[in-house]
Formats: C-alpha cells, sequence, structure tokens
C-alpha cells in the first residue's frame, strides 16, 4: 500500500519536474476499457495499452536485446487476493535480417514483422484468459503494466526501461459477477 | 498597490534569478543532448550494413555483432538520454524548492531581528520606554538592538526625571497659587480684626460703629475663599457630560439675564438653532467667558454676545472692548493657572476649553492689545 503510495507521489514529481525544466516527451502511457467476458470456466481479459511506445521503442526494440513488458493480474475479493499473475510480451528484433518477433507467452505461434507499427499495435494489445471459480461472486481486476530493468549487450550495467514512461505504472480496474450468467 | 517590501523583493528578485539561471542553464544542457541524439540517429549503419553483400559468413557475422552493438547502443543512448533529463529535471526541482525554502528561513531569520525593532520603535513612539530587545540576531543587529537598548533606557530614565520634575513644578505652582489666593482674603480680614481689637480696647463704646461694615467685609472675603475652593473644585472633577438638546439662543438669555441689569451686554442671537451640550458645562463655559469680558471692560463698554449658524455648525462669539490680551499670553491663557489678573486662579479658561472638548466643541480666541478680545466657541448644530 505504502509502496504504491510512494510510486505515485515520485511519479507525479517527476511529471511535474518534466513539466517545468523538461523538453523530454517519454511516453504517458494509459489503458483503454477492459473488456471482461467469461465462459463457463475462464474470464477473458482483453483491451490496449495506449501511448505506451509511441516514442523511444522504436529504437529499443531494434536493439536485438529482448525487450518484455510485463502485466501484472490481480483478482481479489475484498482485502482477498484470489488470483496474482503476470504475462510478459516480449519484443526481440533480428538485427541481420531486420524482423521484429513479438512473443506473448499465451502458447500461441510468435509474431514477426519487418513493420515497427505493427509491433507497436501487437505489443499493445493485451488479452489473458483465467480459470474462475463461481463462488467468488462479485470480483474486483485490476491490470497494472510495468517494464523491466534491463541490461544491454554492451552495458556492464541494468538499464531501467520505466524511465521511458517517466516512472508511471498504468493500470485498469473493473469488477465483474461470476455468479450471473454470460 | 501597495509597493513591496524589502523582504518581499529580495525574495522575488532571488527567485526569479536562481530559478531562472538554472532553467536557462537545463534548455541549453537539453539542447545539446539533443544534438548529438540527432546525430547519432541519423548514421542509420545497421540499415547501411544489412545491404552490404559479404563475401563469406565470417563477414556476415561478424557484421550482425556490429549491427547489433550499435543498435544496442542507440537503445541505451536513448534510455540514457531520458533518464538524464528526467533525473536533471528531478533533481533541478528538489534544489530549487530546497534553495527557496532555505533562502526564506534565512531571510526571515535575518529580518525577525528588524521587524522587533520596528515594534519596539513603535512603542517607543506611544511613550513606552521600558522596552528592551533581546541580544540575538547577527552581530551587527545585535550590537544595534543593544544601542538601541541603551536608548530607550535613557529615554526612560530622562522621561522619569521629567515627570518628577513636572509633579515638583505642578505643585510649586499650585501651592504659590492657593497661597497667594488664601493669603489675598485673609489679610483683609486681619485688618478688620486688628482693627476691632485696636477699636475695642481703645474706644469700646464706638467699635459698635464699625462692626456692621468689619462683618460685611469679613463675610465677604469669606464667600471669595469659597468660591476660590469652589473653582479648584469645578476644574478637578469635570464629569462625563450630560448631553441634552437644547435651544442656545435661550439658554444665552435666561443666563445674561442677571448680568444685564449692570453691564450692557447687546445680544445678537439666532432663535432657531439647536445644539447637543451638556446644560450645566454651557453656563459654565458663557459664564467663565462673561466674567473675563466684564474684567476686562469699563463700565461704560458695551459687550456683544452673537449666536449663529456657519455652515454645520453653531457659533457662539463673545466679544469685548476691553484691554485686550498681550499676543505673548494669548498661547497661553488656557493653560492651567496662567492668569494675569490680580484676583482670580487663572482656571476659568482652562475650564472653559476642558468643557468645550468634553462635549466636542472648539474655542478660539482672537484679541488685539488695547481693543478688545472676542471668544468664539463652535459647536455641532444638532438637527436631528
Amino acid at each position: 500500500m505504502l509502496e504504491a503510495l510512494g510510486a505515485k507521489v515520485f511519479s507525479g514529481i517527476v511529471a511535474f519536474s518534466l513539466l517545468m525544466f523538461s523538453s523530454f516527451e517519454g511516453n504517458d502511457p494509459r489503458f483503454g476499457p477492459l473488456s471482461v467476458t467469461k465462459s463457463d470456466s475462464y474470464l477473458y481479459l482483453s483491451g490496449h495499452l495506449i501511448s505506451a511506445f509511441d516514442n523511444d521503442f522504436p529504437s529499443i526494440f531494434s536493439s536485438g536485446t529482448p525487450i518484455p513488458i510485463h502485466f501484472m493480474l490481480n483478482i481479489r475479493k475484498g482485502n482477498r487476493t484470489l488470483v496474482q499473475r503476470r504475462f510478459t510480451h516480449t519484443v526481440t528484433f533480428d538485427t541481420a535480417k531486420g524482423v521484429y518477433e513479438l512473443n506473448k507467452g499465451n502458447g500461441k505461434d510468435a509474431l514477426l514483422t519487418r513493420s515497427v507499427e505493427e509491433i507497436i499495435k501487437e505489443v499493445s494489445y493485451y488479452s489473458f484468459s483465467i480459470p474462475y471459480q463461481q463462488i467468488w461472486g462479485e470480483v474486483s481486476i485490476r491490470i497494472q503494466a510495468e517494464l523491466p530493468k534491463l541490461r544491454f549487450d554492451n552495458a556492464d550495467k541494468d538499464v531501467d526501461l520505466m524511465v521511458l514512461w517517466k516512472y508511471k505504472m498504468p493500470s485498469v480496474k473493473s469488477t465483474a459477477n461470476l455468479l450471473k450468467a454470460q | 498597490m501597495k509597493l513591496l517590501g524589502f523582504r518581499s523583493t529580495v525574495i522575488i528578485l532571488f527567485l526569479i534569478v536562481s530559478i531562472g539561471g538554472l532553467m536557462l542553464l537545463n534548455t541549453a544542457f537539453q539542447a545539446k543532448q539533443e544534438d548529438i541524439h540527432a546525430a547519432i540517429d541519423g548514421m542509420e549503419l545497421s540499415e547501411q550494413l544489412r545491404n552490404v553483400a559479404f563475401q563469406n559468413s565470417d563477414d556476415s557475422l561478424k557484421a550482425g555483432q556490429i549491427m547489433r552493438d550499435y543498435d544496442s547502443s542507440k537503445a541505451l543512448l536513448s534510455i540514457a538520454l531520458g533518464d538524464s533529463r528526467v533525473v536533471t529535471s528531478v533533481v533541478l526541482l528538489l534544489v530549487m524548492v530546497a534553495s527557496s525554502a532555505i533562502f526564506i528561513l534565512v531571510i526571515i531569520w535575518l529580518f525577525r531581528p528588524m521587524n522587533e525593532l520596528k515594534m519596539a520603535t513603535d512603542q517607543i513612539r506611544e511613550g513606552n520606554f521600558s522596552v528592551h530587545l533581546p541580544d540575538t540576531g547577527v552581530r551587527e543587529m545585535r550590537e544595534l538592538k543593544n544601542s538601541f537598548n541603551v536608548m530607550s533606557r535613557e529615554l526612560e530614565y530622562i522621561q522619569n526625571k521629567l515627570l518628577v520634575a513636572e509633579k515638583e513644578m505642578i505643585w510649586k505652582d499650585l501651592s504659590r497659587i492657593l497661597a497667594h489666593e488664601i493669603k489675598n482674603p485673609l489679610t483683609p480680614i486681619q485688618l478688620v480684626v486688628q482693627r476691632l481689637e485696636e477699636r475695642f480696647q481703645s474706644d469700646p463704646e464706638s467699635a459698635k460703629d464699625i462692626l456692621p461694615e468689619s462683618i460685611s467685609i469679613i463675610s465677604q472675603e469669606i464667600e471669595n475663599l469659597r468660591l476660590l475652593a469652589q473653582d479648584f473644585s469645578s476644574y478637578a472633577k469635570v464629569s462625563q457630560p450630560d448631553r441634552e438638546q437644547f435651544n442656545p439662543a435661550l439658554a444665552i438669555r435666561e443666563i445674561v439675564k442677571s448680568y444685564c441689569q449692570n453691564y450692557q451686554i447687546d445680544l445678537n442671537l439666532n432663535d432657531n438653532l439647536s445644539i447637543s451640550f451638556d446644560k450645566t458645562h454651557f453656563y459654565q463655559v458663557l459664564t467663565n467667558i462673561l466674567q473675563n469680558a466684564i474684567d476686562a471692560s469699563r463700565e461704560s463698554d458695551v459687550i456683544s454676545i452673537d449666536l449663529h449658524e456657519e455652515r454645520c455648525y453653531v457659533v457662539l462669539s463673545i466679544k469685548d472692548h476691553g484691554s485686550g490680551i498681550d499676543p505673548k499670553d494669548l498661547q497661553r491663557i488656557f493653560e492651567p493657572y496662567f492668569s494675569k489678573k490680580t484676583k482670580g486662579t487663572g482656571l476659568g479658561l482652562a475650564l472653559v476649553k476642558k468643557l468645550c472638548e468634553a462635549n466636542g466643541a472648539i474655542v478660539r480666541v482672537k484679541s488685539k492689545k488695547g481693543e478688545g478680545s472676542e471668544f468664539t466657541v463652535i459647536i455641532e448644530e444638532d438637527k436631528a
């Protein structure tokens, strides 16, 4: 709780500082509406991350170093956490061929493309399926995106990719009643 | 608009100069960073290498490694650039906030003694010389405060001495006046008593002849003593005015009636005026001024009393054609115990001034030596 509050305060200070003293654009990521549907056993969550990769990321994706983008899913009922999972989209660039590869870690085939615009579009779209139990009843669903600290091939220390998001962790919330028939 | 104080001006100037300077430096620094970034971005080395037809796989592998290193460096540069901007901005903000806070605290700390000094000066102005400033602040300010404390102590000492001297002088004056005024009636009483005593010893039968006259003189002098006591008592006990609305012309006619039998008094009164004044005080004011006019006039002289309206005021003027007042005495005639008459305590006009002030009126005097005097009482008209 305190950590989340601290992160919010810090991102607020960063945003204010940049507004005052810098021309640095970076990215202002935010989530579009969270779509929640369910079958008998699974809950399907999908949506878009908006304005998250427009600036600086084309050159980051083209570095050849695999770039992971983490999505943290948290399903709660009251104060109790029911599901806590992390999904990762990874973008890798084959420098010799000039081809981007996107792996969403969902068991499906990786996307291969030469277009950076397409890779940005695809990496921004998320779709998760989670098994659920009807007895959970009404739950709150929260998805948060995060960039990791990463070590590039020719660097001797980790760099925090969150700087490109101005240390702002976008999140989206929704509620769902799992007792109701779809 | 009220001008900014010195402290506010210094703070605003500091903020403008420091923040402006930092922002200018930051902008220049970022512009240079942007130039470097643009130059590296424009190289497009990977694209060029990718289009080269290499002779063997070894060359291709080496070229692939070069491209990876180059692209990785470009990515690192982008991140480093963003990182440096974020760090610079946050540090700038923190420095700005911290330096402004420290500066404002220092300014407040520096200026607090000046505020203390200002408040102390105000107290001195109000007559409180016992004010003492604490020995705090920077060295120069401590020295200034020390000088101020010495000055206030000296002023307090002088004030105390002056108060003692003034009290002593008042008592001396009062004693002198009282002694003189009591002695005046006592002398004739003593003379009459001596005369009676001598007559009784030499010719007791004829003593009866001078007895009525002697008793009359003694009674008169006792009456004078009583009036003296009454004058002092009146001056000491000016009560809170019990103001009431009345027609001043009617009151003047009533008061002057008894004087008209013995003196020539010319009345020119506007009968349609109204004032709010303590009636007893009004009587005392008029009789005191009138008595002075009578004392200064010869029997044949006419004393004029005029009552008229001037703007929103009622103006009462009593004019005599007597001896007039010396210009050098004119300033002092309303002071207590100041008198040029052979008879009198010097309290009459002082009482007039005091009573007028108590009723919100003003008394003025114009006089020319040998031609007479004119006393004017200006009272706010009560139109309600």
